[in-house]
């Protein structure tokens, strides 16, 4: 009793600091994120290498006694955040299939015409929809 | 044919764009983050006949011929005038291709541009532009470099489709404001909407 207690406990935690840790960060702030930990390493180890080449990362690797944890840390967070975005994405109109066609059957599709019908909707949208407009970026 | 005309459309853009302003603390990122709603979010004329070989080959071939300066926009930046666009200040290291990370945060808000559903099915083209000082060639090969390494970042860390974006490096044969060519105002990056990748989804009773 005392352990589902705990564990209830817990997913409350969880729950109610869900909408800072859960949540999706925009590229904007993936990449302030990465400039504030790791920019100023990167420009004193690792001044020849671009961030779009991928021997940044190994960079700052080769040099991990002296580049700060916290660095590594938001790193993997960044890329983490990223990749789940991506998926929420890419994944968005499948989860969101039916409620689309309960709710905006006969709007035009492209443009977001369809983005914009579901988060009208964000009332009604089945959940599993509404979570994944929130990873891919698109609702708040 | 006009594009993003919807105010939906533009609020919602809007929004996504905030998110990255509200932590920046510089008025440039301020700045850049203000045009590029006002550029995505502008109705514009397409004209298919604008490509990036259409584009290389006339500032290579102005940069061949020498063409003196001129104190009237040239023949490429009239043409580019037309599209939908957005100017964006990139900090690279000194004569060099390497994005500074105090640019990593205004590529993420490109990006969050490019991956909402309003720009799903355009692609862009990512022009690199210098000043007049230094030889002409040697402004046209580093803004190449510089429109690749911006191309290249937002595809592999911001994950943008390769298939939405491509490099074009203008050197100064695009200059902003051709009567101060050694202004530093003329460096700068533009990104230009070129266009839909896919024919645009048509109107349907069970949209998938």
């Amino acid at each position: 009793m005392k352990g589902t207690f705990l564990a209830l406990g817990a997913l409350l935690l969880a729950g109610m600091a869900g909408p800072a840790s859960a949540q999706t960060m925009s590229y904007g702030q993936a990449g302030a994120l990465i400039a504030k930990s790791c920019g100023p390493s990167i420009e004193r180890f690792c001044s020849k290498d671009n961030i779009g080449t991928g021997t940044v990362q190994q960079c700052l690797q080769a040099n991990q006694d002296k580049v700060p944890k916290q660095c590594f840390d938001d790193f993997a967070a960044v890329q983490a955040s990223i990749a789940k975005r991506v998926a929420a994405q890419q994944g968005a109109w499948k989860a969101c299939a039916a409620s689309a066609q309960q709710f905006c059957s006969g709007v035009q599709p492209g443009d977001a015409n369809l983005l914009d019908c579901l988060l009208a909707s964000s009332k009604v949208v089945r959940p599993a929809c509404q979570q994944t407009l929130v990873d891919a970026g698109w609702a708040n | 044919m006009t594009r993003f005309t919807r105010l939906f459309g533009g609020l919602a853009l809007a929004a996504v764009l905030a998110a990255p302003l509200a932590t920046s603390a510089s008025a440039q990122t301020e700045m850049t983050d203000t045009q590029i709603m006002k550029g995505l979010s502008g109705v514009t004329n397409d004209d298919p006949s604008l490509t990036v070989e259409l584009l290389r080959k006339m500032a290579q071939d102005a940069v061949a011929a020498n063409q003196p300066l001129s104190l009237n926009k040239s023949e490429i930046a009239k043409k580019l005038d037309k599209l939908a666009q957005i100017t964006v200040q990139i900090q690279f290291a000194l004569n060099s291709s390497i994005i500074r990370p105090e640019s990593y945060a205004t590529l993420g808000s490109i990006a969050d541009a490019m991956h909402h559903p309003i720009l799903w099915n355009y692609k862009f083209v990512v022009v690199g532009n210098t000043d007049a000082t230094g030889t002409r060639a040697y402004n046209l090969k580093l803004s190449q470099e510089r429109a690749d390494a911006i191309v290249q970042a937002l595809v592999t860390l911001f994950r943008v489709s390769p298939d939405r974006l491509q490099a074009l490096g203008l050197g100064q044969e695009a200059l902003q404001v051709p009567s101060k060519p050694d202004d530093p105002i003329n460096r700068r990056v533009q990104i230009f909407n070129i266009g839909t990748v896919a024919p645009m989804p048509k109107a349907t009773l069970n949209p998938q």
